[in-house]
């Protein structure tokens, strides 16, 4: 299973799922969970995850990002197994595009790496809603609070299967209200 | 005659100087450019809109290679089935000329980079060129060589993006169908001329699988950028913003293993190269011969400016003095065109033309008022304009959007105050017209040609030969972004074997030492060159720090709006003289496939999930700036 980080450094609340990783990185994982930082072009995403042997492809992706989301107060933090729904092909030509010209979001990696298979077909997604977008190495206060949170969280996901059972099943962007945790 | 606008001649030795009695010799009034198209005023395309009920507003928003950075207003009339007006506009203020002000140079070479998601490494190197030229720090010959082939890489990458991913889906199946029905029938009982060297039996099979996301040319670029990424992470560490560029060389190891591995990618290559230009060649002609208009999509006059890139390392000293040496002894000559001749290969001379405005730009004019220009000469005491980078201020001024004043975060560079279009396709034409490429087994420069001899692959060995086109349009750009991928491949495997020859010498050193000066006045300026062409950066030094940094990219020639003089900027020019021939006579049903076929073949980097909205409201994607055109006083 690998678990990954989404975002942009020094971008502050937008850089959340880069810091989580830089932190589960140096946490002890059992053989099976990879930590990483997919923080760059989606297509070259796919191209990594493809190169996993075939035998020992992921079974599950938790990816962990900061994503701006109508009507969600900063620091609402959103966790739920991806239903794996795909937009239009416009859309995903759209995030395709996106991918090459050096946009990373987690949308659209998600979108360009299942659309090209490359995707585990268990994917959890933990998103937290950013307060600020701009410069700068520190986080604000609402965001900066779920950060350990956050990492416990994944660090439980990524290690009982029972704990992923429990999360809702939705569209990206995650239900309006089952798996929210309030700022 | 090199000027024909500004008033700068040249004495018995060369050197320029500015006209004797012309009391303001850049002021705006005094020279304005002879014989350039101009746009309608606004005021006229009011009166007409409101006259003609034929006659519509047509707007592309996004229309960019980040999205949301660039949207395209035009007004159509639909019964000539042309296009009356058109204004182009940088929609995100990028502001890395505010950000470097201050900090230490060696900065810019990572903060720069972020300026573009493709190529950020060209921003890089052009910085710490700018600062060697500034501080007086050479590269070794091995850093310069290595330095040329990571340029190369990006464009391997670049190229074949553009042509597969992002121009070529208008060429796709699925978008001449809904478009050109007729025509795509037509494409299905073509043959395809080169079908031994591409494998495609027909166009239409052709077209086929240009289409995005299932094409197999679509699928195959995707591939191949991640061939030419590969190789380039082995010598810059990361892509798109490389960790070894420094100034003075590259802080790479370069061994053997490196290279054999580099080879390995470069080599695929040359096979590739064979295919795309067999098929941009099938393509332009059979949209040629199927209905001549095309010809017209796109067209501008030929007018182009490149630096020229891949220094030769007998020649690149750094210094500003020598420009004009080195620059003639870059494997991409430099050189200005003007409807289609050569005009100079002189960097001087380049670099002297150039002049931003800003009159339809969301900035502050920083001349006049009694302000000192601040370097009235460059280096090598060349006169400069108040309105050269070098003496440019960056004075953001955001305001609201209006046709007869500011639309747009692009600034307006001209050269001799001419829309100079930038691209690829202008290192190619300068290069096959100036003959002054160094000896080499593989790519030779005729005069009107680029003959070009790629090595043996699965394909066989073969020459294929770029000619400086009779028109310049749409289907050139991306003709000559096909035979560039060619190009490049050869600078690329002609560094490689000059890499080599220093390796088997026992010369490894990629960088020299420096240090930056902390006292007293610097300038410098990197001239490189992106994908899609020109990148200059201009600094300023002081005691250390940055006191002006000035970026051009080949986008803010090309994307640039229409000037003080009413003159156009390059896509807006192009798309003016753009027919409109899509099969269709009612207004709602049309998408702009050729408008966006021409704004596109500049490689603005964007896809085509371009937003259209007509009179009928037609939104294929959200928007996210406005780029209706309305005036908030109607004007």
């Amino acid at each position: 299973m690998i678990v990954a980080g989404v975002g942009y450094r020094n971008l502050r609340d937008h850089s959340f799922g880069v810091e989580v990783t830089d932190r589960l990185e140096s946490a002890s994982w059992t053989d099976d969970v990879v930590v990483e930082d997919l923080s760059y072009n989606p297509i070259a995403v796919v191209q990594r995850l493809e190169d996993e042997p075939s035998e020992q492809r992921f079974q599950r992706a938790v990816v962990v990002a900061a994503v701006e989301r109508d009507g969600r107060p900063p620091g609402t933090v959103a966790a739920y197994r991806w239903d794996g729904v795909l937009p239009a092909d416009e859309e995903i030509q759209r995030a395709v595009t996106e991918a090459v010209t050096g946009v990373i979001a987690l949308d659209n990696t998600l979108v360009v790496t299942r659309h090209f298979g490359a995707l585990p077909e268990e994917v959890v997604v933990v998103e937290v809603e950013p307060a600020v977008h701009e410069f700068g190495d520190t986080f604000s206060e609402v965001v900066g609070r779920q950060l350990d949170g956050v990492c416990e969280l994944v660090r439980v996901l990524a290690t009982r299967a029972d704990a992923v059972a429990q999360l809702p099943r939705a569209p990206l962007g995650g239900p309006s209200s089952a798996g929210v945790r309030a700022p | 005659m090199c000027f024909k606008n500004l008033p700068i001649e040249f004495d018995a030795q060369g050197k320029p100087y500015l006209r004797a009695g012309v009391a303001n010799p850049y002021a705006p009034t005094t020279t304005a450019p002879r014989g350039a198209p101009a746009q309608l005023t606004a005021e006229n395309v009011e009166q007409l809109l409101r006259r003609n009920g034929y006659i519509k507003e047509l707007d592309f928003d996004p229309v960019t290679r980040v999205a949301g950075a660039l949207a395209f207003h035009t007004v159509a009339d639909f019964n000539a089935r042309k296009v009356i007006e058109a204004r182009s506009m940088a929609t995100l203020f990028r502001g890395y000329e505010v950000i470097m002000v201050g900090r230490d140079p060696r900065d810019a070479i990572y903060i720069t980079s972020r300026a573009c998601g493709v190529c950020g490494g060209v921003h890089s190197v052009t910085s710490a060129m700018a600062i060697e030229m500034a501080i007086g720090c050479v590269p070794p010959p091995l850093g310069i060589l290595i330095r040329n082939i990571a340029l190369a890489l990006e464009f391997l990458y670049d190229h074949p993006l553009h042509l597969h991913l992002l121009a070529g889906p208008d060429y796709s199946a699925a978008m001449v169908g809904p478009t050109n029905p007729s025509l795509l029938a037509r494409a299905r009982s073509s043959e395809a001329q080169h079908a031994e060297i591409h494998g495609f039996r027909t166009i239409g099979e052709l077209m086929d699988d240009l289409n995005p996301l299932s094409g197999k040319l679509y699928l195959e670029a995707l591939h191949m950028t991640r061939v030419a990424r590969e190789a380039y992470v082995l010598i810059c560490g990361k892509y798109p913003h490389p960790q070894t560029i420094v100034p003075g060389g590259m802080s790479s190891t370069i061994t053997l293993s490196v290279m054999n591995e580099m080879f390995v990618r470069v080599a695929q290559f040359f096979d590739y190269s064979k295919k795309l230009t067999a098929i941009w060649d099938d393509l332009t002609d059979f949209f040629y011969t199927a209905n001549p208009a095309y010809k017209q999509v796109g067209a501008r006059r030929a007018h182009m400016i490149d630096t020229g890139i891949f220094d030769h390392p007998e020649a690149y000293d750094a210094t500003y003095a020598n420009a004009a040496a080195w620059g003639d002894r870059r494997w991409a000559t430099p050189g200005v065109i003007v409807d289609g001749e050569l005009v100079t290969t002189d960097l001087h001379r380049l670099n002297i033309g150039v002049e931003e405005f800003v009159e339809h730009s969301y900035y502050e004019e920083w001349s006049g008022n009694g302000q000192r220009q601040r370097f009235p000469t460059d280096p090598a005491g060349h006169p400069l304009s108040p309105y050269h980078p070098w003496n440019k201020v960056t004075k953001p001024r955001p305001q609201g959007q209006n046709w007869k004043e500011k639309y747009t975060w692009d600034t307006a560079p001209r050269w001799d105050r001419q829309s100079m279009e930038a691209g690829a396709y202008a290192r190619l034409w300068n290069s096959a017209v100036a003959r002054k490429l160094p000896a080499n087994p593989f790519i030779e420069s005729t005069g009107t040609s680029l003959k070009l001899r790629l090595p043996k692959g699965a394909l066989p060995e073969m020459e294929i030969e770029w000619k400086v086109p009779d028109v310049w349009n749409a289907f050139e750009r991306n003709r000559g972004r096909a035979y560039c991928t060619a190009f490049t491949t050869l600078i690329a495997l002609n560094n490689w074997m000059a890499a080599m020859d220093r390796l088997k010498l026992g010369d490894t050193r990629t960088s020299t030492p420096f240090e930056i000066p902390k006292r007293g006045e610097q300038l410098g300026v990197g001239f490189w060159g992106a994908g899609r062409g020109y990148l200059t950066h201009h600094l300023v030094l002081d005691r250390g720090a940055v006191a002006n940094y000035q970026i051009v990219t080949p986008s803010t020639w090309n994307a640039s709006p229409t000037d003080r003089w009413s003159q156009p900027g390059p896509y807006e020019e192009a798309v003016l003289n753009t027919p409109l021939l899509e099969e269709t006579d009612d207004p709602k049903q049309f998408k702009g496939i050729d408008i966006l076929r021409a704004i596109r073949s500049f490689d603005p980097c964007m896809p085509c999930t371009t937003h259209i909205h007509t009179d009928a409201g037609v939104i294929t994607r959200e928007v996210n700036t406005c780029a209706c055109g309305v005036d908030d006083d109607g004007g």
